[in-house]
């Protein structure tokens, strides 16, 4: 039987299998050859890249290079989504490894925020947690928390350093003694359908009696249409890290072990395929 | 960081309340034709305020100004705030530049506040970089803004139009409006949260609001006499 902490330990080392390709249209000097990398579930585009840009910016002239963005299958991939939501939303039940464009030119202004250095990465990261904080405990652990201790939960994230994010980020997933959990929960649901980008209310993860809420009533709470059955027959995903956790489920559970190093859960509603 | 709570649940906004004030606003702007206007989302019904405008900026700045003037906005922006349309648009004159914002004020459920959301782009379309719009607030926000950039304005996903937006933090709210709030109840004044929360956040970024807005009585609302 896993542990626990094993179910920490599998999130964090998470790993897609990507092979990055050139856009046809850049200007180079030379063929640019593909290029393969493992890509952790849990961190984001622009901050495990580096590779990647230095690898095509050796075939291309100066000039032609500006701010590097993603895509796949023609939508441009938001860096500020964890990249195992990304895949999870957009190619889960797809063949790998994951096939990236990387684009050197016409940034999609009206789609994607800008990235200019790792600062960028570092503040999203860090306002997510703060949020997550804010409905977990209404702030109060997080404010605790010294200036030194908010940098260990980056460096811990830019280094791929689990012990030294969690020594940390426990302290983030403790509640008071006298609670059974957390105040809200910390959730984003995501549908590739819809227009509005994802769905994120307040849910409370123990019942006015005491019981503990599940993943099935966060779902039919907040987004009733993923776990509708038609015709009998379950037409939709609920997909986190990759998994279809099963609906009964204690969100408070979820959220303590299977919550992305933002310590928001990123949860993807996708077509489930029909083979 | 320090984002000192208030610790009394009166001075978080209900969602309830968000929308009970912004309909109040949007009812005053009507009347004096300040342009705000309510759009909700078409599938859960969640809504915001809107308002877009044209701001003048002049690139050029004329010498005797430099002069006589060190005050940095007139360097920057001569705020001109016209509904001017698009002909008129484009008669302004080569050394000028307009600008269109859009402001969006939404209700975060995390922090229980309105947040403001704006975008500014020139009239070919070009988005401003957070650069420029750091360059254009106003001068005696500088200084703050110095200070943590990261903490005050920065690029973000609009939550329900999932496009670039930038926004001005939101959990330091709760320190400003609670002061002003106490102040406010202990002389028994109808106060409109929205009103006052934005006529401290929009001159930040060149969002003014027409002084008849804090004139908004309870009385007012009901008789819907103009102001």
């Amino acid at each position: 039987m896993t542990d626990d902490k094993d179910v920490l330990r599998d999130v964090w080392f998470g790993r897609i299998p990507t092979c990055f390709t050139l856009y046809q249209d850049e200007i180079t000097e030379r063929e640019a050859e593909p290029y393969y990398l493992l890509l952790p579930r849990i961190s984001y585009l622009t901050l495990v890249t580096d590779k990647v840009k230095k690898h095509f910016q050796k075939v291309m002239r100066q000039e032609e290079v500006s701010e590097i963005w993603f895509e796949y299958e023609g939508t441009p991939l938001k860096w500020h989504y964890p990249i195992g939501l990304l895949f999870d939303l957009h190619a889960s039940n797809t063949a790998l490894p994951w096939s990236i464009t990387v684009h050197f030119k016409n940034f999609p202004e009206k789609d994607l925020l800008h990235c200019h250095s790792k600062d960028v990465i570092e503040a999203h990261f860090m306002a997510c947690i703060k949020e997550a904080d804010a409905l977990k405990h209404k702030s109060q652990v997080i404010n605790e928390m010294q200036k030194k201790d908010h940098k260990q939960l980056w460096m811990g994230l830019q280094n791929d350093k689990f012990e030294q994010f969690w020594a940390i980020n426990r302290k983030l997933m403790e509640y008071p003694p006298e609670d059974s959990g957390f105040r809200y929960i910390p959730f984003r649901i995501y549908q590739a359908t819809t227009e509005r980008p994802f769905i994120q209310k307040l849910f409370r993860p123990i019942a006015s009696g005491g019981q503990l809420h599940t993943l099935g009533d966060l779902l039919k709470d907040v987004c009733p249409s993923a776990i509708s059955p038609e015709d009998g027959e379950q037409k939709t995903q609920v997909m986190i890290h990759g998994i279809e956790p099963m609906l009964e489920t204690p969100i408070q559970w979820l959220s303590e072990h299977m919550s992305y190093p933002d310590n928001f859960l990123h949860i993807s509603i996708i077509p489930r395929p029909t083979d | 960081i320090s984002c000192t709570m208030a610790g009394e649940e009166d001075f978080f906004l209900e969602e309830k309340r968000f929308k009970q004030y912004c309909e109040e606003f949007i009812k005053h702007s009507q009347q004096i034709g300040d342009g705000w206007e309510w759009r909700t989302s078409k599938d859960l019904g969640d809504g915001y305020l809107s308002k877009t405008h044209f701001q003048v900026r002049n690139r050029n700045i004329p010498p005797d100004l430099k002069e006589k003037n060190d005050n940095i906005e007139q360097m920057l922006f001569t705020r001109v705030e016209e509904s001017l349309d698009d002909s008129q648009v484009a008669g302004v004159c080569a050394t000028e530049e307009v600008i269109r914002y859009e402001y969006h004020v939404l209700y975060s459920s995390s922090y229980q506040v309105p947040v403001l959301y704006f975008r500014a782009c020139f009239l070919d379309g070009r988005p401003l970089t957070l650069d420029e719009i750091w360059k254009s607030v106003h001068a005696c926000y500088q200084a703050r803004l110095l200070e943590g950039p990261w903490d005050t304005i920065t690029q973000q996903e609009h939550p329900l139009l999932g496009q670039p937006f930038f926004v001005l933090h939101p959990c330091r709210t709760n320190e400003f409006m609670s002061s002003i709030l106490t102040g406010s109840w202990k002389q028994n004044r109808h106060t409109n949260y929205i009103i006052l929360w934005l006529s401290i956040v929009g001159p930040v970024v060149g969002l003014n609001l027409p002084l008849s807005y804090a004139k908004l009585g309870p009385e007012q609302n009901t008789n819907n006499d103009s102001v």
